[in-house]
């Protein structure tokens, strides 16, 4: 507890650790009562949401250790709500999933429940999951669309609850207008039931401390995160760069066009002491399809970098206090600034992950021991729906697939793995089979997409999927088909995105990287994630360890001559030419 | 006259603990870890336990043994050269893993640990569905190629982890049968045999640390059998990850369920003791000469984990997702730090102090133990404070040499700090107490407990010397020194029931499964873990079967363990347990949806062989009244005469005020100015605030 903090009553060291582990912890119980009774794939194997505690003023006190990239707009999702029910009641419940009402996209569904202790409004509760299906003309709600209102389901903020109970007329809307609606209503139950943790946790801090205690308490979480943030910020040098990357485009040919157009997002940013500044002026204007992020996406991406470069450790609670010492400019109108009716459902992840590794980027040029070459930078995301022949019922399958992390200043990148700012889990294979018509023929590392480099960038990974009986409804969304992951200080890019399909004739012809599509019975449809950059020149790679790579098949001979210049003295022992 | 021998092996010291099952009199032998040879150090201590006792092996009524073998060859790298066979497309399994990071901000965090290399993954043709259906038939004719291979590779060791074989089993079994036959050098293990449950990554990654760690268990273990069969002794039981006894043929089927073996005792004996005194909230802290672990019991319940991850970058501080092992069997929950009497002090380049995570270990040692360590260690640091006695020999007739102790203070902390040797010293103990306290604070206030409801035990050779301070750092209002702290997890040992847990997934709907089909796979471990308690040599009245099925409503992705009745599997029985489920799912979650169907996905069977209670006394002696006293530093009041007790002429309802020490052969506790220790009817040392 730093002395500075300016608190309204003196809070003992003691309790107020105990008190804020307390808070972190109960919103790590909303996070396992949510993932463990949730019915939606993408919800309980993926860990495709998140959950939060909010003061009454709607700022974020503590998040669950879920995803950095809803960082930046739950806060504003839960002042929505009180903007708009400024009156709310024990009994209430409210929902909204609109990104221009501090949503992100439509497929995440925000529930808010106010946490009372007596008549006395003590906080909230907001748990904000991923619905494997939100309406629209396409399983999933991922189609390439030109306006919002072809995404979906769009709910401003909206009582769910009243006198404590479901409101039939709100939820006959809701359920009338999503896929598999009862799996829906098993994800809401979920939410609810999660958000009813977070009301009994706070509940029983306010009868063991107090209720003005514990709001004191809640005060002080966010001062000593902003304190922390900025003594971690001091540490960093001044300095001013620009990083700018291109994006594969927006899903939608414009007309008389025959390729989806790129488009750049460029972000300036100023350090200065304790503060810093993100300016993303030069950044291409709206987009037709819906790479458009609302502002709150984009600085869930710049909160979660700078976290990372400041906090490795993760010393400092993620909460609306850290994020004070930061600024962000951005042009209304502009991809990182959405304006209605501008579509939103790719940006939320597509954008988000891509300014993260944007401010990794010039933050390698103020610091270069801190930041790492491009990682994926996409979500990667397959989705599937149809009939299922075994149970005639209507599916969605939603997957992510994750490539890898770049190459760091003193060490590799980590291979397939979720990158900075995301943290799904895969879906098992099994439990994918045995509940969608699927067979998954391929699940695998392909070599040399790892960028080359002092260190090696993080290999990608393959997925296929075998559609079983019946002609399925395909969706994509994947970045860096175009723009590989750049490598940094040297290093090379890391191997570029692939999604293509094999009919059951045996052609084989690629598929859009973003938008729907038919996938015929028996056919295969493969998805070659994004690799990552690698840091530093190839020719200072360790020979050992290249020749250990090439044995091991990481990277092939044929890579080793052209990135690295040659195995050197030595080459591969026989042992691992053999598989 | 019955006797039950407990031996744990500590990074310092091997203890031997006797316990007379009659009296529940205790003896403690402690002799030095062999790091080289584990079962070396175990010999000495039997050999020595048996001559001391004096104890007739025919009248020992149970050996057991707790090891940190499977962990440390999982930590150290030091298991098997091993193979991995999978379905073709699949050979990256355990490293892909579930693709998540351990940590959210660490851009620098090390990528997972990978037990196979992938120059030695290996795929076979072969496919079966999700309905258990063959889809591509096992291509017997690659079987050869593979066979070549792992020969040529020189494998000791291969897990095989084929897809649904947990529905069906042919194809990977047909493959252990050609494995085994054609290479019976090679340790196989089939994810069939050792982990029958859904999910391929979990499952491959438990197989694969079986067949990691077996060849070294193995070896291991038959060298024990050897020489404790050589001494008459009853054949030897190994201590399980959550808590209960396994015979050797047991673990060797799977060593997985024995990782955290050593660990697990203390945890036991903390919970025994917990019983016996009718204290329901325990912290359980545990400081040996390399590790310090942290463990509660809440309620009399002993934390337990499902989702365990064994070695790792992350394992050593607190259990983390994403950069050990993981493995599908239950564990005891615990935080560990690199913090125990043989961690050695020394500057980093920035001149600040920093203690550990290096340990002097058993050899060389301290410096104060002359077997030729010369770098400071924190218990030396004690002994230069005075806390340890070096008049006396201390335990393995070590006699501490306190010139030794200083020398090595001041020339690597003192000097170059430019202060005294004692203010080095106790430099050091802070340092190491407050890594020590993260430990405690993992377990407790990390997880919302608020350490002020609970009482410290505090054992291992290192515990009590240190317990007191960290209660004063965390507010906790009592320290309990249980009898024989330095050997406290061996006694743990002797007082555990033999357990194994039984897994099958049986993956159907629970409102229309026949009973037929749930009795035939409950009956069928039922009759394993019978058999089982039988070749341990329990008397059948001793063993019990607990049921327990893996439920959750059809579209979720996690199951709540269900307790299920015994006897006859009914329709009726059925019905109950699908009732328990919405209940416990009600309970746990705060909502319940009795109207929809229910998914069976794992059916589970824990064997319990009971072995009667025992309960622990510390045997004391008429005391002498002669006051001792030796000179020690204590942070509030400077160098003081404390008191010193022999802790076996403390009789029940003695009161001792600190400052003072008390000295027993295995453990030296300490206890600081403003504080007072009480001695309860049983022996146990209750230390609060004066």
């Amino acid at each position: 507890m730093p002395d500075s903090a300016p608190h309204k009553r003196p809070i003992d060291a003691a309790r107020f650790e105990v008190v804020k582990n307390s808070l972190y912890s109960a919103a790590e119980e909303m996070k396992i009562v949510l993932a463990k009774t949730a019915y939606s794939p993408v919800l309980k194997a993926s860990g495709d949401y998140s959950c939060g505690i909010f003061d009454v003023a709607g700022n974020m006190v503590a998040q669950g250790p879920d995803l950095p990239i809803h960082l930046g707009s739950m806060p504003d999702t839960v002042r929505a709500v009180i903007e708009v029910f400024p009156d709310a009641t024990p009994d209430d419940v409210f929902i909204h999933n609109d990104p221009y009402h501090g949503g992100s996209h439509l497929p995440d569904v925000n529930v808010v429940m106010p946490a009372f202790f007596g008549d006395r409004l003590i906080g909230y509760g907001c748990v904000r999951a991923h619905w494997a299906d939100i309406g629209s003309a396409t399983p999933g709600s991922y189609g390439a669309v030109t306006e919002i209102y072809g995404e979906g389901l769009r709910l401003p903020p909206i009582r769910l609850y009243r006198d404590g109970k479901l409101d039939p007329s709100v939820a006959a809307i809701i359920f009338a207008n999503v896929r598999q609606a009862s799996e829906r209503q098993g994800d809401l139950r979920a939410q609810i039931a999660a958000n009813r943790r977070a009301v009994a946790r706070l509940q029983a801090l306010c009868e063991r401390y107090g209720a003005d205690e514990l709001l004191c308490i809640m005060d002080a979480v966010l001062d000593y995160s902003e304190t922390m943030m900025r003594a971690a910020l001091r540490r960093i040098p001044d300095g001013d760069a620009t990083f700018e990357e291109v994006l594969d485009g927006d899903g939608v040919i414009a007309p008389g066009a025959t390729e989806d157009e790129t488009f750049t997002i460029r972000g300036t940013i100023c350090k200065r002491g304790d503060g810093i500044t993100i300016d993303f002026t030069g950044t291409d204007m709206r987009v037709a399809g819906p790479m458009n992020a609302p502002a709150t996406v984009t600085a869930s991406g710049v909160f979660g970098a700078l976290k990372m470069i400041a906090d490795p450790q993760n010393r400092i609670p993620p909460n609306s206090g850290a994020w004070r010492p930061i600024t962000i400019h951005s042009v209304p109108g502009s991809v990182v600034h959405a304006q209605p009716p501008a579509p939103v459902v790719y940006a939320n992840h597509e954008i988000s992950l891509r300014v993260s590794d944007i401010i990794l980027g010039a933050m390698h040029q103020i610091t270069p021991d801190r930041a790492v070459a491009g990682s994926q930078g996409t979500g990667g995301v397959v989705i599937f729906g149809g009939r299922d022949y075994r149970t005639d019922s209507v599916y969605v399958s939603y997957e992510v697939t994750k490539g890898g992390v770049g190459a760091r200043p003193t060490k590799d990148g980590i291979n397939a793995i979720a990158g900075p700012l995301a943290n799904q889990m895969n879906t098992p294979v099994e439990i994918l089979e045995m509940s969608f018509p699927l067979r998954v023929e391929e699940y695998s590392l392909v070599p040399d997409t790892g960028g080359a480099g002092r260190y090696r960038g993080g290999t990608a990974a393959r997925r296929s999927w075998r559609i079983l009986n019946h002609d399925a409804q395909c969706t994509t969304c994947c970045e860096r088909t175009v723009t590989a992951p750049p490598g940094l200080a040297g290093g090379l890019a890391g191997g570029a995105a692939r999604i293509w399909i094999t009919l059951p004739d045996g052609t084989s012809r690629p598929v859009t990287s973003k938008g729907a599509f038919i996938a015929p019975s028996g056919s295969l449809l493969t998805i070659d994630v994004p690799g990552s950059g690698g840091f530093g020149p190839p020719a200072e790679r360790d020979r050992a360890v290249l020749r250990e790579d090439v044995i091991d098949g990481y990277v092939s001979r044929e890579s080793a001559d052209r990135d690295y210049g040659g195995l050197g003295s030595g080459g591969p022992q026989s042992e691992g030419e053999q598989r | 006259m019955a006797w039950r021998l407990g031996i744990d092996i500590g990074g310092t010291f091997t203890d031997v603990a006797i316990v007379n099952e009659v009296t529940g009199g205790i003896g403690v032998v402690k002799v030095p870890t062999t790091p080289g040879d584990f079962a070396q150090g175990v010999l000495n201590g039997l050999g020595k336990a048996l001559a001391v006792g004096p104890v007739d092996p025919a009248a020992v009524a149970l050996l057991a043994h707790g090891t940190t073998v499977v962990t440390n060859a999982l930590l150290e790298r030091k298991g098997a050269r091993c193979g991995f066979i999978a379905t073709r497309g699949f050979r990256d399994l355990l490293e892909l893993r579930r693709s998540s990071k351990a940590s959210l901000y660490d851009l620098l965090q090390d990528g997972p640990d990978i037990l196979v290399p992938r120059r030695f993954r290996f795929e076979i043709t072969e496919r079966i569905d999700a309905q258990g259906e063959v889809v591509l038939p096992l291509a017997e004719n690659e079987i050869p190629r593979l066979i070549e291979a792992i020969r040529a590779a020189d494998l000791e060791a291969v897990s095989v982890s084929l897809m649904f074989s947990f529905l069906n089993d042919a194809h990977e079994r047909r493959l252990g049968t050609r494995l085994r036959e054609a290479l019976p050098g090679v340790a196989v293990f089939l994810s069939c045999e050792v982990l029958p449950e859904i999910r391929e990554f979990e499952r491959a990654s438990t197989t694969s640390v079986c067949a990691y760690v077996a060849p070294l268990l193995t070896s291991y273990l038959a060298r024990l059998a050897d020489a404790t069969a050589a001494l008459k002794l009853p054949p030897l039981h190994v201590m399980g990850s959550s808590g209960g006894i396994l015979d050797i043929p047991e673990c060797l089927r799977m060593p997985a369920a024995v990782v955290e073996s050593g660990p697990a005792a203390g945890v036991v004996a903390a919970s025994l003791i917990g019983r016996q005194l009718g204290i329901a909230d325990l912290i359980s802290f545990d400081m040996g000469g390399t590790t310090a672990k942290a463990s509660v019991i809440s309620g009399g319940e002993i934390a337990v984990t499902a989702e365990y991850e064994v070695g790792g970058a992350a394992n050593a501080k607190r259990w983390l997702h994403g950069t050990g092992h993981p493995i599908r069997v239950p564990v005891i929950d615990l935080a560990e730090v690199s913090a125990g009497g043989g961690s050695i002090a020394w500057l980093d380049d920035g001149g600040a102090l920093k203690i550990g995570p290096h340990s002097a270990g058993a050899v060389p040692g301290p410096a104060a133990y002359g077997r030729g360590g010369t770098r400071p260690t924190v218990t030396d640091a004690n002994v230069v404070l005075g806390y340890l006695d070096p008049a006396s020999p201390l335990a393995g007739d070590l006699v501490v040499d306190r010139a030794a102790a200083s020398g090595a203070i001041a020339r690597d902390v003192a000097e170059p700090l430019g202060v005294s040797v004692e203010e080095g010293a106790a430099k050091i103990l802070e340092i190491v107490n407050a890594n020590m306290c993260e430990a405690l604070r993992i377990v407790s206030i990390e997880r919302g407990l608020d350490p002020r409801d609970f009482s410290l035990v505090a054992f291992g050779g290192a515990g009590p010397l240190h317990a007191v301070a960290l209660a004063a750092e965390l507010a906790i209002p009592e320290v309990i020194i249980p009898p024989a702290p330095g050997a406290f997890s061996a006694l743990g040992l002797v007082a555990s029931d033999v357990k194994r847990d039984y897994s099958r997934t049986l993956y159907a709907d629970l409102g229309t499964i026949g009973p037929a089909q749930v009795g035939d796979v409950v009956s069928e471990m039922e009759a394993d873990g019978a058999a089982m308690l039988a070749r341990a040599g329990l008397a059948p009245e001793a063993c019990a079967m607990q049921r327990s099925a893996d439920l959750r409503y059809p579209r979720q992705a996690y199951e709540l363990t269900v307790p299920f009745e015994g006897g006859e599997v009914t329709r009726a029985s059925l019905d109950r347990l699908m009732t328990t489920f919405h209940q416990r799912h009600e309970q746990t979650y705060g909502h319940a949806n009795p109207g929809e169907p229910v998914q069976m996905v794992n059916l589970r069977v824990t064997a319990v062989g009971r072995i009667p209670a025992i309960r622990i006394r510390q045997e004391t002696q008429p005391a002498r009244r002669d006051v001792r006293q030796r000179p020690a530093w204590f942070p509030e009041v400077g160098t003081v005469m404390a008191a010193v007790h022999r802790r076996e002429e403390l009789a029940p309802g003695t009161t001792i005020a600190g400052p003072c020490i008390i000295d027993a052969l295995d453990c030296t506790a300490v206890i600081p100015p403003g504080w007072t220790g009480r001695v309860d009817a049983d022996g146990y040392i209750h230390v609060r605030r004066s």
